[in-house]
């Protein structure tokens, strides 16, 4: 094998970004300024359905530094916060969208819903006059539980919405599902909630708006995804006008995981105030803003059967998820669980499946895509019941799932959720990840945890997701008369390290010193179109295009080099930031090399390979815990992971999202969980009362991967961004059910599982 | 009314007239003296991503009062390096891949500044986990941070002189 270039694929090229983020030199869009610029504050409804009225807006509009305050008058004209679906309902109809509007006019459906908006020359002046504005409430009753909404007696989210159903959605083949339920062996069933998570990025959304007068158009600064899909979202839905006039900037980003893909209200309004008020408007979301109104993730209530015959082989599978929406259906909200349950036969080969989601109304801030976004739903879901299976059926958790893997042979293998998996080698990982943490050996560490008064439990999932849903992701190249290649691509880091992995595929082809590729992301003035980040597309489908794009911009400067120096094009050679007639040493830079070219396309190139169906990694998930007993706290002993991701471009960057997503699974398993009253009220909006995963409850990993290549593109990359937290959550809740199964016969408990929760089962 | 202030950051003298007393440490870096460097996650005392030295000492500078600091010498991400060499702890950092999207980053280092200053951890990586456990970091780079942090505690510890006091009880040794 040839070594791998320093800066190359699979190298663990060290990340560009790096130098900026230690010193304090990121730039986030807080830590933006314009002259002049007003600061914003959105006023939010403390009760979670009331309708109301502005008593007296006078006295606070009277205060210091205010300049203006808005209401929903003022933002009639606006289009309502986009939501996209296409679902389609059993009877053929489709769900009526039920958005959220720019600011509430005279009723709220959740605490932190938006009702009016201060702008003041300082942000202390905008917090004091919004304490003055005197609204007259008139509150009604809420449900904030979603197992409760379809209840007949629930208090109604919409009055048009007959028991509180945003849509029906039904996948699968009842009748085969219902034969095979029929002849089944054994049916086993679980149910179990799967928790509300706050996204909980450290840097809060932010927004700076401009408006520039003469030209008409707005600038807007705002930490995103992608500012393609932002711009278009403002120009079409909010604004109604040429997406041409919206220019959307995002420089740093302080993580996103799903949720800063979407263009919440306040962006809208700060736009709305600048044009106004004819000077720049800050908006900068507090942390208890953030739990209020940042869209929210998972939140299901789960019923789950698997038919087996007497082999313990899966002859069917079904479902039905009551899945909360919130008070407004999110911009991409109504997906989340029919996505995610596509994927509910994970790494299994069961001939057919049976689904239905009942999405419902809660006085709840929207739910919405969230690190994994259906998919860790999905894998919670199945790998909690086929653990639920060996047990009833006494087959070990292994075996039961080595007789019901997808078998290598029957690739590509068409799932009964519709999905196409194109490879796989479910078995060859799992005997992996279970060889290097001892499986065999557990129930000797086990008597060894026990003779020290603890509960030890061992638990694995074998997990799979889909990632870079079919479609693609242009990459433009530029080589410059400075000798820069600058590329321009659509997707947008928020952390994982874009900048470095787009270079490693522009250096494969072009030997171009590290530091003179500069990836542009973030200004919808450099490209047109962009699709974004999100769902662990950026690699997969923004990496073949960029290395398309460097092939083609690699052919073109060896022509214009072969002309310079007068040799044939397959004689040169790009290395080490020159053109060089391969075995002499006649070469020229890359900047004469720009210099010499006729015509400006010849040293620009783009591509835009479009991938007509998702990649899927897989891998298994191995954790092991110890109890104890004393205290209920939970300590994770050991953790390990052997994925396959397809093919690796950076290690480095790649254990970073792995371990990440492992964090994030983990949390939610152990520790993370939105909490709305019965009624209602937010009680979870700090961290000091929503449970973060900190330093000291996270071991070390260990983690391998063991690829096979995707055919889906011709890279082999299947994706990395999410599948850390889809392995995570069952495998460590397969460990504490396996604790407290051998000690308590306990079968099930609910995340997450905090010390109290456990010393409760132990000693209640 | 204003209150005048004078305190040092990252070696430079500030004369501060503060026109509110409720602007807090955190914001006077941030919005009056241009040192955006150290972020604000909460603005609560629960994340850490504000934490910068004071006197030597890490705290969350979103929970102390600008106001309090007269006299104070403070250290912010801005001022760790010396000139292009980076401190220790940024080199280890990056070395260990100890974050991802940047926005803790600051607080992580300063808090690791101060941790190994405090002396308390070792080389033990438990103690360090619940040393640094004031500062959440979201992208779960706690692994990374926890080498990064050991790794340059050893070479701080490697390039110590002979100790004469006590660093946790500024005692002196008897």
């Amino acid at each position: 094998m040839t070594a791998i270039p320093k800066f190359g694929v699979g190298a663990s090229a060290l990340r560009k970004e790096d130098k900026r983020f230690i010193q304090g030199h990121g730039t986030y869009t807080a830590d933006k300024n314009l002259d002049g610029q007003l600061y914003g504050y959105v006023v939010r409804s403390p009760y979670p359905a009331a309708s109301f009225t502005f008593e007296d807006l006078d006295m606070a509009r009277e205060a210091d530094g205010v300049v203006a305050i808005l209401t929903a008058e003022d933002v009639a004209d606006l289009g309502a916060v986009p939501v996209f679906t296409g679902i389609k309902q059993p009877d053929g109809t489709r769900p009526t969208l039920r958005p959220a509007p720019v600011l509430c006019d005279g009723e709220v459906k959740y605490v932190g819903d938006a009702v009016a908006y201060v702008v003041a020359e300082t942000l202390a002046q905008a917090q004091d006059a919004a304490e003055m504005i005197m609204i007259d409430w008139q509150e009604k009753d809420a449900n904030a539980i979603t197992a409760r909404a379809l209840d007949e007696d629930a208090p109604l989210v919409w009055d048009d919405a007959a028991d509180n159903r945003a849509y029906l959605y039904q996948m699968g083949d009842r009748e085969a599902t219902a034969a095979a339920f029929d002849k089944a062996d054994k049916v086993v069933s679980i149910s179990f909630l799967n928790t509300r998570l706050a996204s909980n990025y450290i840097e809060p959304r932010a927004c700076l708006a401009e408006w520039n007068e003469a030209e008409g158009s707005f600038t807007l600064h705002t930490g995103s995804q992608g500012v393609h899909q932002m711009r278009d979202a403002l120009a079409k839905k909010i604004f109604r006008m040429d997406g041409d006039k919206i220019r959307v900037v995002t420089s740093d980003v302080g993580g996103g995981f799903g949720t800063k893909m979407f263009m919440f209200r306040e962006y809208p309004l700060t736009m709305v105030a600048a044009k106004k008020l004819g000077r720049p408007v800050k908006w900068v979301s507090d942390r208890t803003e953030h739990f209020m109104a940042d869209s929210h993730g998972r939140d299901n209530v789960v019923e789950a059967a698997m038919a087996l015959d007497k082999d313990g082989r899966f002859l069917a599978f079904k479902a039905r998820l009551t899945a909360a929406m919130g008070a407004y259906m999110g911009q991409y909200g109504p997906n989340i669980p029919t996505g995610g349950i596509t994927m509910s036969t994970g790494v299994y080969d069961i001939p057919s499946m049976d689904v239905t989601v009942d999405a419902v109304f809660t006085n709840t801030m929207s739910v919405d895509a969230y690190r994994g976004a259906g998919r860790p739903e999905a894998a919670y879901l199945i790998e909690r019941l086929v653990d639920e299976c060996a047990h009833e059926t006494g087959i070990d958790r292994a075996e039961i799932r080595r007789r019901n893997f997808i078998r290598p042979e029957q690739f590509p293998y068409h799932t009964p959720g519709g999905r196409m998996y194109d490879v796989g080698e479910f078995d060859g990982h799992m005997t992996r990840a279970l060889e290097k943490t001892d499986y065999a050996g557990f129930a000797a560490r086990r008597a060894e945890s026990e003779k020290n008064g603890k509960l030890r439990g061992y638990g694995f999932a074998t997990y799979i997701e889909a990632c870079a849903f079919a479609g693609s992701e242009e990459a433009r190249l530029e080589l410059t008369e400075d000798g820069e290649i600058i590329l321009d691509i659509g997707t947008q880091t928020n952390g994982q390290g874009h900048e470095t992995a787009y270079a490693q595929f522009i250096y494969d082809r072009i030997g171009i010193d590290f530091d003179k590729i500069i990836v542009r992301q973030g200004d919808t003035i450099h490209l047109p179109n962009g699709g974004g980040t999100g769902g662990s597309r950026s690699i997969p489908l923004g990496g073949v295009s960029v290395d398309a794009a460097s092939e083609k911009l690699a052919e073109k400067m060896k022509k214009i080099a072969a002309d310079e120096l007068e040799a044939a094009p397959a004689d040169i050679e790009l290395v080490d930031g020159v053109a060089r007639i391969v075995g002499t040493d006649r070469s020229m830079d890359y900047s004469a090399l720009a210099r010499a070219a006729r015509d400006e396309a010849d040293r620009k190139a783009d591509a835009d390979i479009a991938q007509d169906e998702n990649t899927y990694p897989n891998g298994t998930h191995v954790c092991e815990i110890e109890i104890d007993r004393e205290t209920g706290l939970i300590e994770v002993v050991n953790y390990s992971v052997v994925d396959d991701f397809g093919m690796t471009v950076n290690p480095t960057l790649l254990l970073g999202q792995v371990h990440g997503g492992i964090v994030q699974g983990m949390a939610q398993a152990l520790a993370e969980e939105v909490v709305y009253e019965p009624e209602g009220q937010l009680t979870t909006a700090s961290f000091m009362d929503y449970a973060m995963p900190r330093a000291d409850g996270v071991p070390f990993f260990e983690f391998e991967t063991r690829n096979v290549p995707s055919t889906t593109n011709k890279l082999g990359m299947k994706g990395a961004g999410e599948a850390g937290t889809i392995g995570a959550c069952p495998a460590v809740m397969n460990a504490v059910v396996d604790a407290l199964g051998h000690a308590k016969g306990i079968r099930h408990v609910e995340m997450p599982v905090t010390p109290l929760k456990v010393w409760q089962l132990l000693n209640g | 009314m204003s209150l005048s202030i004078s305190l040092a950051i990252n070696g430079r003298q500030h004369d501060v007239a503060l026109n509110d007393p409720r602007v807090t440490l955190l914001d006077l870096l941030r919005e009056r003296l241009d040192l955006p460097g150290t972020k604000k996650g909460c603005d609560r005392g629960q994340c850490g991503a504000c934490t910068v030295l004071v006197d030597g000492r890490r705290i969350n500078s979103c929970l102390a009062l600008a106001a309090s600091m007269d006299g104070a010498e403070i250290t912010t991400i801005e001022g760790l390096a010396e000139g292009d060499e980076l401190h220790p702890v940024q080199a280890a950092f990056i070395e260990h891949d100890a974050f991802q999207c940047g926005y803790c980053t600051p607080g992580q280092i300063m808090s690791a500044v101060g941790l190994i200053k405090e002396g308390m951890a070792g080389d033990d990586p438990e103690r360090v986990r619940e040393l640094m456990s004031g500062n959440i970091c979201r992208c779960g780079a706690y692994q990374g941070i926890t080498e990064a942090v050991l790794e340059a505690g050893r070479k701080a510890a490697e390039n110590a002189q002979p100790q004469t006091g006590n660093p946790d009880t500024g005692k002196d040794a008897a």
